[in-house]
């Protein structure tokens, strides 16, 4: 965001670039916290930042990896600041039903109720993957982690998620 | 060669995996093929469950408004008018919003748009498009984000599909979509701007939409 980023041009383009990409990092958020209203929070936190450190985006191809990565450090910050509670998945489930109702279709209600459930360690590799189009290296770029590790996240995700969801499971190899 | 416990392992990881080794135990085991449509089946409905409606109402948890409201303030000071006070449209919400307004173009027909109708259409986004596509029920030009952009709804084996063709929108990666009863994705369209295909349902399946997706940018000849 190199053109006149403190100017008009510059806004307007930052602006334009916050709402095309704003559905996704909510929905990031959303399922790294578990809670609208903090994801929502987070975002906004993140866009502030963001249109702080506006100069270090090289580019706007790059933008969406950029904001996930602020996210990551702002969803940390607010965990380390408010020190969230251990909460009851059940409870977590209740109070987010208007988000994962799914109009005519209870099973993708289910599986959403299920992805809940997941650990964060198994979830977060999976929203990567699935919903933001990350391979593998850029996941493990992401968090930290080797390949091999994200591999094996990712299968337990899926394998658990399954088992959660009420799939066939007996043809899965062991974890 | 890989044996099936691996294979398993490897596309419960990635289900869009497809190394040589994966591909050549797929074509010769009697179990994994099955196994693996169960799965892309599975990782279809996953998709559309990650994709929640982002513009949902808010069910804000007690207490927590103030951080939002003071969040919101400063957002509002720093960045002035910056996203908060504009509508929060994506291309996909366009599109979406699009679709409202000609709801006769979803009807199922054996009935093609005739050659003559259909050409200058596509002609206005320097294309033409092969029968490979499927048979086109309903093509206009729409004005679309303040350009005028081919609006086709092609008959499928499972219904009709809406294509619009965003040369004037870009985007790097495909984005499936599911929003106001609409499941669909926009792909890339390298020097063209994008693709966005959808279809009507919250029960579609986003994997096959992909695949149709795929289907229709392979027929397309850009003629400029």
């Amino acid at each position: 965001m190199k053109d006149d980023v403190g100017g008009n041009v510059g806004r307007a383009r930052f602006q334009a670039l916050c709402q095309a990409l704003r559905p996704d990092l909510l929905r990031f958020a959303f399922w790294l916290s578990r809670d609208r209203a903090l994801a929502e929070d987070v975002v906004q936190e993140t866009m502030l930042r963001a249109w702080k450190a506006r100069d270090s985006l090289k580019s706007e191809s790059a933008a969406k990896p950029w904001f996930l990565t602020i996210i990551r450090r702002e969803y940390a910050r607010s965990f380390e600041r408010k020190r969230l509670a251990t909460v009851d998945v059940d409870e977590l489930i209740a109070r987010e039903e208007p988000m994962l109702a799914a109009a005519h279709d209870q099973d993708l209600a289910e599986l959403r109720a299920a992805l809940f459930k997941l650990p964060e360690e198994y979830r977060e590799p999976l929203v990567l993957q699935v919903l933001m189009g990350y391979s593998t290296a850029e996941i493990a770029a992401e968090l930290g982690l080797s390949t091999g590790a994200v591999l094996t996240r990712l299968f337990r995700a899926r394998n658990q998620l399954r088992a959660l969801c009420g799939e066939d499971t007996s043809m899965d190899p062991a974890p | 060669m890989i044996d099936c416990a691996e294979y398993r392992r490897t596309v419960l990881a990635d289900p869009h995996a497809a190394s040589p080794e994966l591909v050549e135990h797929l074509a010769q085991c009697p179990d994994c093929p099955a196994y693996r449509e169960r799965l892309l089946r599975f990782e279809g409905r996953l998709a559309g469950a990650l994709c929640i409606d982002a513009r949902a109402p808010r069910a804000r948890a007690p207490g927590s408004g103030w951080l939002a409201m003071a969040a919101t303030v400063l957002v509002a000071l720093v960045v002035g008018t910056l996203w908060l006070g504009a509508p929060h449209a994506s291309l996909a919400a366009d599109v979406v919003a699009h679709m409202a307004g000609e709801p006769e173009a979803w009807a199922r027909t054996e009935v093609p748009v005739p050659s003559a109708e259909l050409a200058p259409v596509l002609a206005e986004a320097h294309m033409r498009l092969n029968p490979e596509a499927g048979m086109v029920s309903y093509a206009q030009s729409c004005l679309f984000r303040g350009h005028h952009v081919p609006h086709l709804v092609v008959q499928t084996a499972r219904g009709p599909i809406t294509v619009m063709v965003l040369v004037h929108d870009s985007v790097a990666e495909a984005r499936p979509f599911d929003e106001g009863g609409y499941r669909g994705v926009i792909i890339p369209v390298p020097g063209h701007g994008s693709l966005a295909v959808l279809a009507q349902g919250e029960r579609e399946n986003l994997v096959e939409i992909e695949s149709l997706a795929a289907r229709v940018k392979d027929a397309i000849v850009w003629t400029g």
